[in-house]
């Protein structure tokens, strides 16, 4: 997601910034963005975007005349997402803007076009072997009623959370656990920012399991990992500290025909978007 | 007569998208989608497979070049799948190249009524891979260089000029697939590179669709003529296009142009175009018969071939003509001989490897190219 904007003048001053998310050490980041600005003016970047990696940031920077503008996300984000976004913020700010911003004035409107652009998608996806309750999971999220028998889901269903979380929408892929379909999984979490791990608690099955950590490590380095212990409900379930030590993620319990868990997932969602991948290994 | 066809892209945030279709009334569901992409899957390696799927039979085109896109033909009941397979696949590389350069723009109904394909890669199309790959390129050059050399020793040397890590078999694929080099175990330790034949990129005179003009289109004979003369050999002081000059001539025009001419060459649309207009002057209707593309697209590859200086266009007859004929060109290394020579009496190389060079250095001059 796109958590700060930042439009730069020709001494590195700021003329305008928003931020819609924490990133760690603001302060720094500032003032490593003023440095930038010193820099680039020595560089063609020939109206490209480009981006460098600053710990679990992902800073996104162009140049057209005397301006620069920078976004901040996450490595997580899909690249060419992000600079088409910044294409567009670049074209806006030039059309109609960039005069009131060299006469010193008011930059009035700008602000809403910016919210207009910033919004990005970030993909979470839903994983685990069949009948965990992956599906119930995403009617439960949806806020829809919950389905009380096993259908097994083909291939992927991709839904929207009707929340957003600050200015990113959340797109769900609830994918197949049926083993036939385990030669797509890799395909499709690709660009997940965040992969939430169902387990139904089970021993045998958060053994299992175990396997699809190691995929989602392999296939998207950057997603954030999440474990859930689902069917708490049930006799034979495995405490979540236990399924968390097991599988080696951060884990939360979880049943998913009870509604009134539905705030609280939505929450470790939330979190583990803004958080994303370094406080993992804190939590 | 298949009943419908559509083309269908895996977005990673989106999902499962129906970027094309015709006829525009069909319907598709996600369960359908899904299954074909499982499908398509399953049979990764394959190139086009048949699935039953909701009662369906669909015929699935997909290409490793272009990743989570799936050309889907529903067939007609009497339709035997064995027999429409080639022109399936033909039809899935045309669809997926064009949607590669503008989906939106991509008729499906032109294409599908014109059963309009895209050939294979031609021979001069692989020989254009091999400029196009950087360290091809690069392992062109050492082996003009060395004529023979160990595979181990080629793999380093390669390391140390990429400063990366590379993978001699995938920078040796292009050089292979041509027939430019030829690897074999030669004992029972030795892997040898010997290079057997070697290439050469340039613009030739379009001769063939100049002689044919001056036989049956008098009206623009003269024209042409002068058009290809002065980018040639237009009057001094210009020096106009000279394939013979060395590399190290400032004037060459070889290095610069190479890659240019790689590039049309290698992509199958311009080749198709291009290869069309090598015996005569057409119209841009008659490329579309003579190719099958649709006129439309044809008339796009025709504009940038303009701008490439390689067609012209007589705007008075909408004549299309060739001004300059790419070409990739293998001859028969012969300079390799007095290096094999040397290596043998220095003993850098057994007599069994220079043997084993020199026949194959004659089964490929023997080749057709
Ligand atoms: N007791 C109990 N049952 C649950 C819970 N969550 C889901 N179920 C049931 O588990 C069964 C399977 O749920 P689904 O959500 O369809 O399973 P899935 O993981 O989507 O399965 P696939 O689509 O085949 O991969 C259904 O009958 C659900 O009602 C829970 O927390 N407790
Ligand atoms: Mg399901």
């Amino acid at each position: 997601m796109i958590r700060s904007v930042y439009v730069l003048g020709e001494q590195g001053n700021m003329l305008y910034s928003k931020d819609y998310a924490k990133s760690e050490s603001k302060a720094d980041l500032v003032e490593f963005l003023i440095n930038l600005t010193q820099f680039l003016g020595t560089v063609d970047l020939e109206n490209k975007t480009e981006f460098m990696n600053v710990a679990i940031s992902r800073i996104f920077f162009a140049q057209r005349d005397s301006f620069t503008f920078m976004f901040v996300a996450d490595k997580a984000d899909d690249s060419t997402q992000i600079e088409e976004k910044m294409e567009q913020l670049v074209d806006s700010f030039m059309r109609d803007y960039a005069n009131l911003a060299s006469a010193n004035q008011p930059l009035d409107g700008f602000d809403d076009k910016v919210d207009e652009i910033a919004v990005t998608m970030v993909k979470v996806a839903i994983l685990g072997f069949a009948g965990v309750g992956k599906t119930t999971t995403l009617h439960l999220l949806r806020g829809e009623t919950l389905p009380l028998v096993h259908d097994p889901t083909i291939g992927v269903s991709i839904k929207k959370l009707p929340e957003e979380v600050e200015n990113a929408n959340i797109v769900l892929w609830d994918l197949a656990g049926q083993s036939r379909f385990s030669i797509l999984w890799a395909k499709m979490i690709a660009n997940a920012q965040v992969v939430i791990i169902v387990t139904d608690s089970t021993l045998e099955n958060v053994l299992r399991s175990k396997k699809l950590v190691t995929l989602v490590k392999d296939e998207v380095p950057d997603a954030k990992v999440i474990g859930i212990a689902n069917k708490q409900d049930l006799p034979t379930a495995l405490t979540p500290e236990r399924v968390g030590q097991i599988l080696g993620i951060p884990t939360y319990e979880l049943v998913a025909i009870d509604i009134s868990y539905r705030d609280r997932l939505i929450q470790i969602i939330r979190r583990a978007i803004l958080e994303g991948k370094a406080e993992a290994k804190v939590a | 007569m298949p009943e419908a066809t559509f083309v269908v892209h895996l977005d990673d945030f989106q999902g499962f998208l129906v970027k094309q279709r015709y006829p525009s009334t069909l319907t598709l569901n996600e369960k359908v989608l899904n299954l074909i992409f499982y499908e398509q899957q399953k049979e990764n390696k394959e190139n086009l497979s048949l699935a039953e799927i909701e009662g369906l039979r669909i015929a699935i085109f997909s290409s490793p070049q272009y990743p989570k896109w799936m050309v889907c033909t529903v067939l007609g009941a009497e339709e035997e799948f064995d027999l429409v397979t080639e022109g399936l696949a033909g039809s899935g590389r045309l669809i997926l190249a064009l949607m590669n350069e503008d989906a939106d723009a991509v008729n499906l109904e032109e294409i599908v009524k014109a059963g309009s394909i895209l050939e294979k890669t031609s021979e001069e199309q692989k020989l254009a891979e091999i400029f196009l790959t950087p360290s091809s390129a690069l392992l062109l050059e050492r082996m003009q260089a060395e004529g023979v050399e160990k595979a181990a020793k080629l793999s380093i040397w390669l390391k140390n000029q990429v400063q990366d890590e590379v993978d001699l078999r995938e920078a040796m694929a292009p050089l292979m697939n041509s027939g430019v080099v030829k690897v074999e175990m030669i004992g029972k330790t030795a892997e040898m590179v010997f290079l057997v034949k070697d290439i050469f990129g340039y613009r030739a005179p379009p001769v063939e669709s100049i002689k044919k003009a001056s036989h049956t289109l008098p009206a623009i004979a003269n024209q042409y003529n002068e058009y290809v003369t002065s980018f040639f050999s237009p009057p001094p002081p210009n020096k106009g296009y000279n394939p013979t000059l060395p590399f190290t001539d400032p004037n060459s025009p070889i290095l610069e142009d190479r890659e240019k001419i790689s590039r049309l060459l290698a992509d199958s649309l311009n080749y198709m175009v291009l290869d069309a207009l090598r015996t005569e002057p057409l119209t841009a209707g008659e490329v579309a018969l003579k190719t099958a593309l649709p006129e439309s697209i044809v008339k796009k590859v025709l504009w940038s071939l303009e701008a490439s200086k390689v067609a012209v266009h007589f705007e008075d007859e909408d004549i299309w003509a060739l001004l300059t004929n790419p070409r990739i060109e293998s001859f028969l290394p012969e300079y390799v001989l007095p290096m094999i020579k040397k290596k043998v009496s220095e003993k850098e190389i057994t007599p069994q490897i220079a043997r084993r060079h020199l026949e194959l250095l004659m089964q490929s001059c023997g080749e057709p190219t």
